[in-house]
């Protein structure tokens, strides 16, 4: 029986622009015996099903308090959504956050949100320019260049995206420290290195989450139950 | 009266009615604050997911088989899931033409965002599944009706189908057995989709995530199947129904393999890989025993009769239900708009059911009501519902 290779018609433009996939990193997840045991547990339990929307409400309060007690800022749960990664949430913030034809202003490394941005529609630029919508900046910026662009979006109503995923820094630093700035504020993270495999990671805060949320259940609906569970005992006890 | 002006119904519901996803969500929300509910409204399966399939999931938790996989999934899993495919569907494909995805939703957002372009038309069956409107909208898509009816149990017509079809048509989308409708597209109906499909050089994107929960005497047919159809169908399915396993959100995707690589560069930069022990798991279900399969069909075809039985009771017509999890009940009888008759049913009956109105903008004379309680518990619905629908019948 002969396979299929090529589709009877051309594929969408938009995927010419796109890099093939990375093989994944290699990586021996030793984790801890509290991780496996609620991992194991939510199974036995049943934790099988559909999780809330926006994840399980344990893990949303416990990133609303990380936040709170690592950075000084107010999130409240409810505009906490559990993601596949913090891949997703880059990709939804994009999808809301950046338009079609809008500019993405990025400081720094923009290799984690090129693709995304390719997908929307939006550009991406290193210096102010009239149509950027979406600030992207994480904590390894360098911070007075970081400091004099949240003015500009203090100034000019740009949304701000803060990913602390994959960050090398660690200063307790935040845009949404600025009362004006904190509800044009997304702060994304995500628990990869030993815990990479579970697509476990969050996008928190900003007047916009609700939509925010409403674009993750349009790709994923929620994110995989039991990575939840694990990622709470993970939270819990490693952080 | 319109929804939006109807002062009757909350202004949650109200803000929410123009788009069906969030109509159910809002639903869904105003459920959450109220005791005692009875849920027939989200489609998650109430049934367990098997042993087996668990013990396997908690063998690679406790053997540190977590570590991300390829964004296609398991090399393993594809190859199982092309020899499923290939044995149960007829489809002629290998582990080339199979990715693993995020549940089966999102195999519709990344075949989508492979293969529409700006204005590229979509068929799409009316009543339809909206909460794929918001992937088609994203990818510049316009989305197309094709018509079906009760009279018919919703089958799709060949020549509906073509009269629908213009130059800008790119792809006919089919959900078999439909959510919402619970009908299926036949054999012989399929065959003739796919003549239209081939004449017109169309895709066909066919969603077949309840194609194990068919009724008898019917049964579930691929259209990806046919001659000539391979290099134009790409094919949805998922563990979440069949096997009652949608917390794990593990579908995926049979496809050319040039669509397959086309749509992993996609989930690269959307969500990555599917989380490890998710695949695992599917592996367990697709190489395990099918019997649990089987089993789950026959207690959902006991629970269909009572609901049946319920609507009958209630003076609702209905198309027959011959596949997936869903009654679509013809509730004109009501005189009630389908919106506002769900918000009463759950305020004052205490029974969570979705309207049609969130499957598609006119069906407002129309309910989704799903199986998934035990057979007691959808017995004690329909006696909440009834004195409902007694006190508001127009």
């Amino acid at each position: 029986m002969k396979t299929p290779q090529t589709l009877s018609r051309p594929l969408a433009q938009r995927v010419a622009g796109l890099d093939d996939p990375r093989a994944p990193i290699a990586t021996a997840p030793d984790l801890p015996a509290s991780v496996l045991d609620a991992a194991c547990s939510a199974l036995d339990r049943g934790e099988t099903h559909y999780t809330d929307r926006p994840g399980i409400p344990e893990f949303r309060a416990w990133v609303a308090d990380h936040l709170r007690e690592r950075y000084a800022i107010s999130v409240d749960p409810s505009e906490v959504t559990i993601t596949c990664g913090s891949t997703e949430a880059r990709f939804v913030c994009m999808t809301r956050l950046a338009p079609p034809g809008s500019a993405v202003l990025c400081p720094g490394d923009a290799s984690r949100i090129r693709g995304a941005a390719d997908l929307v529609g939006a550009s991406i630029v290193d210096s102010i320019q009239d149509d950027i919508s979406l600030l992207y900046i994480t904590p390894d910026d360098y911070r007075e260049t970081s400091i004099e662009l949240l003015q500009r979006a203090e100034e000019n109503g740009w949304w701000i995206v803060y990913d602390l995923s994959f960050a090398a820094t660690s200063a307790p630093f935040h845009p949404a420290q600025n009362e004006k700035l904190a509800s044009r504020v997304v702060t994304i993270n995500a628990l990869s290195g030993r815990l990479a495999g579970w697509r476990l990671g969050w996008m928190a805060g900003s007047e916009m989450a609700l939509r925010l949320r409403a674009g993750k259940q349009a790709i994923t609906i929620c994110t995989t139950a039991v990575s939840q569970w694990a990622g709470l005992e993970w939270v819990r006890t490693q952080i | 009266m319109t929804i939006e002006a109807n002062p009757n119904i909350p202004e949650e519901v109200r803000a929410a009615a123009a788009d069906g996803t969030q109509l159910r969500y809002a639903l869904m929300e105003m459920a959450k604050g109220l005791d005692d509910i009875i849920a027939l409204g989200r489609g998650d399966p109430d049934l367990d997911t098997p042993r087996h399939i668990v013990e396997a999931a908690k063998a690679a938790i406790r053997d540190g088989r977590s570590g991300p996989t390829p964004v296609k999934g398991m090399d393993a899993l594809r190859a199982a899931i092309a020899g499923h495919m290939r044995a149960v569907n007829g489809l002629p494909v290998d582990a080339e033409n199979v990715m693993v995805t995020t549940g089966g939703q999102e195999g519709l957002f990344l075949a989508i965002q492979a293969l529409i372009d700006p204005g590229d038309e979509i068929l799409v069956p009316d009543p339809r599944y909206t909460s794929y409107d918001d992937a088609i909208r994203r990818a510049g898509g316009i989305m197309v009706s094709v018509p079906t009816n009760r009279e018919d149990a919703f089958n799709l017509e060949a020549e509906a189908v073509e009269a629908a079809i213009s130059p800008a048509s790119k792809a006919l989308l089919i959900v078999t057995p439909s959510n919402p409708t619970a009908g299926i597209v036949t054999e012989d109906r399929l065959r003739a989709i796919a003549e239209v499909a081939i004449r017109h050089n169309l895709i066909v994107i066919v969603d077949e995530i309840y194609g194990k929960i068919v009724y008898e005497p019917w049964r579930h047919f691929s259209i990806g199947s046919l001659p000539g159809m391979a290099e134009r169908t790409i094919t949805l399915d998922a563990f979440s129904k069949a096997y009652a396993m949608t917390g794990w959100r593990c579908g995926y995707v049979a496809a050319p393999a040039n669509v397959i690589d086309a749509m992993a560069r996609v989930k690269q930069v959307t969500t990555g890989p599917v989380a490890t022990i998710s695949q695992w798991a599917g592996l367990a279900a697709i190489n395990g025993p099918q019997d649990c399969v089987g089993e789950y069909l026959k207690v959902y075809s006991a629970r269909r009769a009572v609901l049946l039985d319920g609507l009958d009771r209630m003076g609702f017509a209905y198309g027959e239900p011959r596949g997936g999890l869903f009654v679509w009940a013809d509730c004109s009888s009501t005189g009630i708009h389908a919106t506002e008759l769900s918000y009463l049913l759950l305020k004052e009956g205490r029974v969570l059911v979705f309207p049609g109105t969130a499957f598609g903008e006119k069906w407002r004379e129309y309910l989704r009501i799903t199986m998934l309680e035990p057979i007691e518990t959808l017995q004690e619905a329909v006696e909440r519902m009834l004195p409902v629908l007694e006190r508001y019948r127009l």
